[in-house]
């Protein structure tokens, strides 16, 4: 291959390497496999490229450069075959991945990962630390006077939103569990059959994926929702959960299970992950 | 065991392959724009004027760089090749490239923040010093051997006849030439990086990863299957102390043994070693480290961790 056919190759798949980089970032997909602290390397990174793509097509070309000795990369001539080898692997698994992917696991990554559904189980965890006591002058710290409940905020039938996660933490711990414990909740999540080798088959688990850098290492956390309404959703579909959160203890720990009122298909919300 | 051992999805397969690509170029192109900038106006030989005279205290001190020029493991591939191609010894860039993803900062305090409540010093300077070690060992291991039975020809007659002296060429030619190398290496990565992606992708969204519970009873197994299972999942450095600290009915050792293995040594860095080294020399690193981390990590049980 010559070296301006050579230049041409190289720019054309750094160019469709930025676009496609480009096009994850503008259409907001990229939401759907990285977490927020990344976004922004992968928008520089799209930019670099196409720059660098141009660069490629506007510098002069090294032959024409005065050159006493150059080195041997320079001159990297691939043959035709190799570079359409390069070029198929550079390009046709990320255009092909990008048109097949469906932006979500379904339930064969679910199964094979297996559900954290206790949340000592969750990666980066800390488990409750108790508040200081009050000080000698009665006067409480401040951490203890800010209204611990401020996190809960409520949809207008007045029902509690909260996230699958909430309910492993209210499992766990006491003072959050009071929070939540007999009350209306209304929780988004994705549907996944109970055990096929469960008895209780009016169960079935309520999942959100979880991630540290990417989806790649997304876990499912799940909580168990009890119905008697058949829902008759597909497996990972997005549904809207009402209901009584309730925490009985079951094979020896305590467990979060949404009673539900009603179940509904929902679109999925705009964080689809949890942090 | 309710689910088969193995089971193919390609939407799931696809969505993995996409999320580990996005989160991964970024970092590759830094290492490679680097090694660009290392190419064209890092003066030869210079590397060699800086380091030690004496071969163990210079790849001592290629070990510890990391904690200076921190690189992820997917970025530092690149850069060393140039290090090679500016004179840097094979022994000290392979000593640098082991321990950067692991004796850096950034890699520290994620470590030490992943395992708050389970005794986070102790794993953190385990973590330094174990990869510290073993990075050094091996590039000890590799001193006395020749070049051409570790690096891939054309890394090979790079190192060996490159002798490029451009100081009087005009700024924009100079950026215009590290534009070039930056690109070529760029492109070069990427297809392993690519490959190395697909496999690691394959398996970390088909394995059941039950399958891995049940080794958690024996230290030894323990410590060599969770190393077998970072190389399949091919974290980032920076992430993977998370994931390591869920495994809680795994022994500290096999633990130790996940995040130490990793970063040095996964499914997509066997392709993307083979941007630069030999096939055999590959295969032999990855079970040389498999043995060398698993041995220590063992034998580590002895001090009571």
């Amino acid at each position: 291959m010559t070296g301006s056919l050579q230049r041409y190759f190289s720019a054309g798949v750094l160019a469709i390497w930025g676009i496609m980089l480009g096009y994850f970032v503008i259409s907001g997909r990229l939401a759907s496999y990285l977490h927020p602290s990344f976004h922004i390397w992968t928008a520089v990174s799209a930019v670099v490229l196409v720059l660098l793509a141009a660069g490629l097509l506007f510098l002069p070309e090294h032959e024409d450069l005065e050159c006493e000795s150059c080195c041997d990369h320079l001159h990297d001539q691939r043959t035709p075959v190799r570079s359409g080898v390069t070029a198929a692997i550079l390009v046709l698994p990320i255009v092909l991945a990008a048109s097949i992917s469906p932006d979500q696991f379904g339930a064969v990554t679910v199964n094979n990962r297996g559900y954290i559904e206790t949340i000592n189980d969750l990666p980066s965890y800390r488990p409750y630390v108790e508040p200081a006591l009050p000080q000698s002058d009665d006067s409480q710290p401040s951490s203890a006077k800010e209204d611990d409940t401020s996190y809960i905020s409520k949809n207008a039938a007045g029902q509690i939103k909260a996230q699958t996660i909430d309910l492993l933490y209210a499992a766990e711990e006491p003072g959050i569990r009071a929070d939540f414990e007999g009350k209306e909740v209304e929780v988004i999540g994705q549907f996944m059959p109970g055990r096929e080798n469960s008895t209780q088959k009016d169960r079935f688990n309520l999942v959100r994926m979880f991630i540290i850098c990417c989806a790649a290492d997304a876990r499912p956390v799940a909580i168990t929702v009890q119905t008697d309404e058949p829902h008759g959703v597909p497996e990972m579909s997005w549904i809207k959960v009402t209901g009584t959160a309730s925490f009985p203890i079951e094979s020896g720990r305590r467990v979060p299970l949404l009673v539900a009122n009603s179940v509904t298909p929902c679109d999925p919300p705009e964080e689809t992950f949890v942090y | 065991m309710e689910n088969p051992w193995f089971t193919f999805s390609l939407p799931d397969f696809s969505y993995a392959f996409l999320s580990v690509l996005l989160e991964g170029v970024p970092f590759i192109l830094i290492g490679t724009l680097l090694s660009g900038i290392i190419d064209e106006f890092l003066p030869s030989r210079v590397m060699v004027r800086f380091l030690p005279r004496n071969a163990f205290l210079g790849i001592c001190l290629s070990g510890a760089m990391g904690l200076v020029f921190p690189m992820c493991e997917c970025g530092v591939v690149p850069v060393i090749r140039r290090l090679i191609n500016k004179g840097l010894p094979v022994s000290n860039a392979i000593a640098y490239m082991l321990s950067a993803p692991i004796v850096n900062p950034i890699v520290l305090v994620s470590t030490y923040v992943a395992f708050r409540g389970q005794s986070p010093l102790e794993f953190t300077l385990s973590r330094l010093g174990v990869g510290y070690l073993v990075a050094v060992i091996v590039a000890l291991a590799v001193h006395h051997l020749p070049q051409h039975l570790i690096l891939r020809r054309g890394v090979f007659s790079e190192v060996s006849t490159s002798s490029k002296t451009s100081g009087a060429e005009r700024l924009s030619v100079r950026i215009g030439n590290a534009l070039r190398v930056a690109v070529a290496d760029f492109l070069d990565v990427m297809v392993f990086f690519v490959l190395g992606v697909m496999v690691s992708a394959l398996f970390s969204t088909s394995l059941n990863q039950e399958l891995i519970m049940p080794l958690a009873l024996n230290d030894w197994i323990a410590t060599f299957s969770l190393m077998v299972f970072a190389g399949i999942l091919s974290l980032c450095s920076t992430s993977d102390a998370f994931i390591a600290a869920t495994l809680i009915s795994f022994p500290y050792v096999a633990k130790l043994a996940f995040l130490v293995f990793g970063p040095m040594f996964d499914l997509k860095l066997l392709f993307i070693y083979g941007a630069v080294f030999r096939k055999r020399f590959v295969a032999g690193l990855g079970v040389g480290l498999f043995l060398l981390i698993g041995m220590i990590c063992v034998r580590l049980r002895i001090l009571g961790l």
